[in-house]
């Protein structure tokens, strides 16, 4: 089992002409990833890495199987591009994009959520269940397949996270990036629910940062709701006041989103907070144990 | 970006908000002299860049022309939250009937804007104040923005009735159009006042823009640049990487924000950082040339660490870059470099061929002790 995506997901890239859509569809298909379209208005009839290019996603959607899409379009159109996707009728929208005006990501976010559809992003690595199905720009080979689900607010986290983890024999259900910016489509709460649905997970990593509250408000449905074990790992603790430490999110003024905030949270909901990267394994070892 | 008040009571004016009447300063004569104008009290507030729910500048009130000088000359040689005062604004001190504070900030909790409003300066919405009663606050749609019915709301929220009600939500109105107009993460009132008469006006202005959106807004791309101090972080941004300069020897460069924080994180547990540096997605031979360079241009470095992950990133492209400026500049300082995902193999033999002493292995911590034992040599 997995989260979000596994074997059966069928994906279209939209940007897929794009430099970094060609670039990242290679990739996708080499991990196993089971490509069905590709999206670019104008190019509709050409093929990318052997892909189907469509100019919208209803043309696409009327000739292939697909139920996930992930954007690789950028900033200035996403907006219409999610839309276009949610019109489609998709159900889960992979956003990687960064530097997305935080007013349309509210606008995006509104919009899919009310049609009862999933946004992952934006300013997001992808997801990656290891060995099915990897969707987002993250380098392959530091995955493998486990028990371990990670959430990460950076795409450079995750891989430094799963890397460390695969080294030490302890294999991914599922890798999600929840994003970087200050508002995302689906919050740290959400992801730690669908952990703790899958039978598989048998521990969560997070990686927390300064900025927000997610980390707080998810200590306490740590506390209340879950049911297996979370390890914690932050940074940010060097950060300057009103700095922004290249996450759009990733910022304190006073007392809102400081670290000392979200230790204490975590800390009060019996979360392990690793000190350095080096101590992540050892504490999901420990907490595989029971 | 950060607008300084006077530049924000101008944005708020083109939506159809007042300001108390005044004119800004660089001199103590033409203060004295905006006074001597105006014929009346004046309050003089230096024009510094105040992050939106941090300390407001301190400000003077000025009875006369002679107050007004002394006023702005104290302004103008001081140093505020380490910014040089260049600016005061010398404006009407108006009569106040009543004050509200007012701010509409992104909630990344709800996913929307969120208004509050208060009679009391603001903090933030946290329980203790929704407890309080004392704050008037909700989410607006972000497809429909604030609406005046809503606005009313919260106007009767805070005790206005009638007429008063009805145009202290217009303001609140209006400035949600603001901060909707221009792509704002934060704007407020510090505070609005009534005057006896029943009017309303700006007193005390915040208004901070998205850097994401200034695309749509190509007038404010220089205004932009020259809002970030530190002229190694303009840099920086000119070259499209996040540059935050720290009081370190230090330098660091990272491909990715969290892998950044994490490396200073972890350098400060046994010294002392130069600079955050995360140069986001797509970098080039030629983008980490610069990044080399600007990051080198710090005083006093003992050594350059670089964690770089390729994902996104093409590492190799970057290497060439960095090892290009080892030898162009003769860089002799121990230049430490981690280096690990697609094209890793090709990264560590440009760097190490280029001098740099790579770390092969995953965890930051390890490899920051690996830069320490390379310091000590």
């Amino acid at each position: 089992m997995s989260i979000l995506i596994d074997e059966k997901t069928r994906v279209m890239v939209q940007g897929i002409t794009g430099r970094m859509g060609a670039v990242q569809t290679m990739h996708m298909l080499k991990a196993g990833t089971k490509i069905t379209a590709g999206v670019t208005p104008g190019r509709g009839g050409s093929r990318v890495e052997g892909v189907p290019v469509y100019d919208s996603a209803e043309e696409a959607m009327a000739e292939q199987e697909i139920n996930t899409s992930v954007l690789f379009v950028p900033g200035p159109v996403c907006e219409e591009s999610c839309a276009e996707a949610i019109d489609a009728g998709l159900k889960l929208i992979i956003l990687i994009t960064e530097h997305i005006p935080t007013h349309d990501t509210m606008r995006i976010r509104a919009y899919v959520r009310s049609h009862g559809a999933t946004l992952i992003g934006p300013t997001t690595p992808g997801v990656i269940t290891p060995g099915k199905c990897r969707i987002g720009i993250m380098p392959t080979s530091l995955f493998t397949p486990g028990p371990v689900g990670i959430i990460t607010r950076s795409g450079t986290m995750s891989y430094e996270i799963a890397g460390l983890l695969t080294t030490e024999g302890l294999g991914q259900t599922t890798m999600v990036g929840m994003g970087g910016d200050p508002v995302v489509g689906t919050s740290l709460i959400e992801l730690l629910d669908l952990f703790n649905q899958d039978p598989e997970t048998k521990v969560v990593v997070v990686h927390g940062e300064i900025g927000g509250t997610q980390e707080e408000r998810a200590a306490v449905f740590i506390r209340q709701k879950m049911t297996k074990p979370v390890i914690a790992y932050m940074t940010g603790k060097v950060a300057l006041e009103g700095s922004r430490m290249g996450h759009a999110g990733a910022v304190f003024v006073r007392q809102r989103g400081a670290m000392e905030n979200k230790i204490k949270a975590f800390r009060e909901a019996g979360v392990p907070i690793a000190d350095t990267p080096s101590e992540i394994a050892g504490l999901v070892r420990s907490a595989l144990k029971g | 970006m950060i607008l300084y008040e006077s530049e924000a009571k101008r944005f708020f004016k083109e939506q159809g908000i007042p300001s108390p009447p005044g004119e800004v300063a660089k001199t103590s004569q033409e203060a004295a002299e905006v006074a001597r104008k105006m014929g009346k009290p004046m309050n003089i507030k230096p024009q510094i860049l105040v992050l939106p729910g941090g300390r407001a500048g301190d400000f003077q009130t000025a009875a006369t022309p002679e107050e007004a000088d002394r006023a702005a000359k104290n302004f103008l040689k001081k140093t505020l939250n380490g910014q040089q005062v260049t600016e005061v604004l010398v404006e009407e001190k108006l009569p106040v009937q009543k004050e509200v504070h007012v701010a509409i900030r992104v909630d990344g909790a709800a996913g929307a804007p969120l208004i509050m409003a208060s009679l009391d300066p603001l903090s933030d919405l946290d329980e203790e104040a929704k407890a309080s009663g004392k704050v008037a606050w909700r989410h607006a749609d972000p497809f429909r923005g604030l609406q005046s019915y809503e606005a009313r709301k919260m106007a009767k929220g805070l005790g206005f009735t009638g007429d008063a009600a009805v145009k202290l939500a217009d303001q609140i109105q209006r400035l949600y159009k603001t901060y909707s107009q221009w792509n704002a993460l934060a704007a407020g009132f510090n505070p609005l006042v009534m005057t006896p008469e029943g009017n309303f006006f700006a007193a005390g202005a915040f208004l901070e823009i998205d850097d994401s959106a200034l695309f749509r807004f190509p007038q404010l791309r220089e205004l932009s640049l020259s809002r970030i101090l530190d002229p190694l972080a303009r840099e920086g941004k000119t070259i499209g990487v996040t540059y935050v300069g720290l009081d370190g020897d230090i330098g660091v460069i990272c491909t990715g924000a969290g892998i950044g924080m994490a490396t200073v994180d972890l350098i400060s547990k046994r010294g002392r950082p130069a600079n955050f540096l995360e140069t986001g997605g797509g970098i080039t031979e030629k983008q980490m040339a610069d990044v080399m360079r600007l990051v080198l241009k710090k005083p006093g470095l003992k050594g350059v660490f670089l964690n770089m992950y390729g994902g996104i990133n093409p590492i190799h492209e970057g290497a060439k870059g960095v090892v290009k400026v080892i030898r162009e500049d003769r860089v002799s300082i121990p230049v430490v470099a981690k280096a690990i995902g697609n094209f890793q193999e090709e990264t560590w033999k440009i760097l190490e061929e280029g001098g740099v002493t790579v770390i092969k292995t995953i965890p930051t911590d390890q490899a920051v002790d690996e830069l320490f034992k390379r310091l000590k040599k």
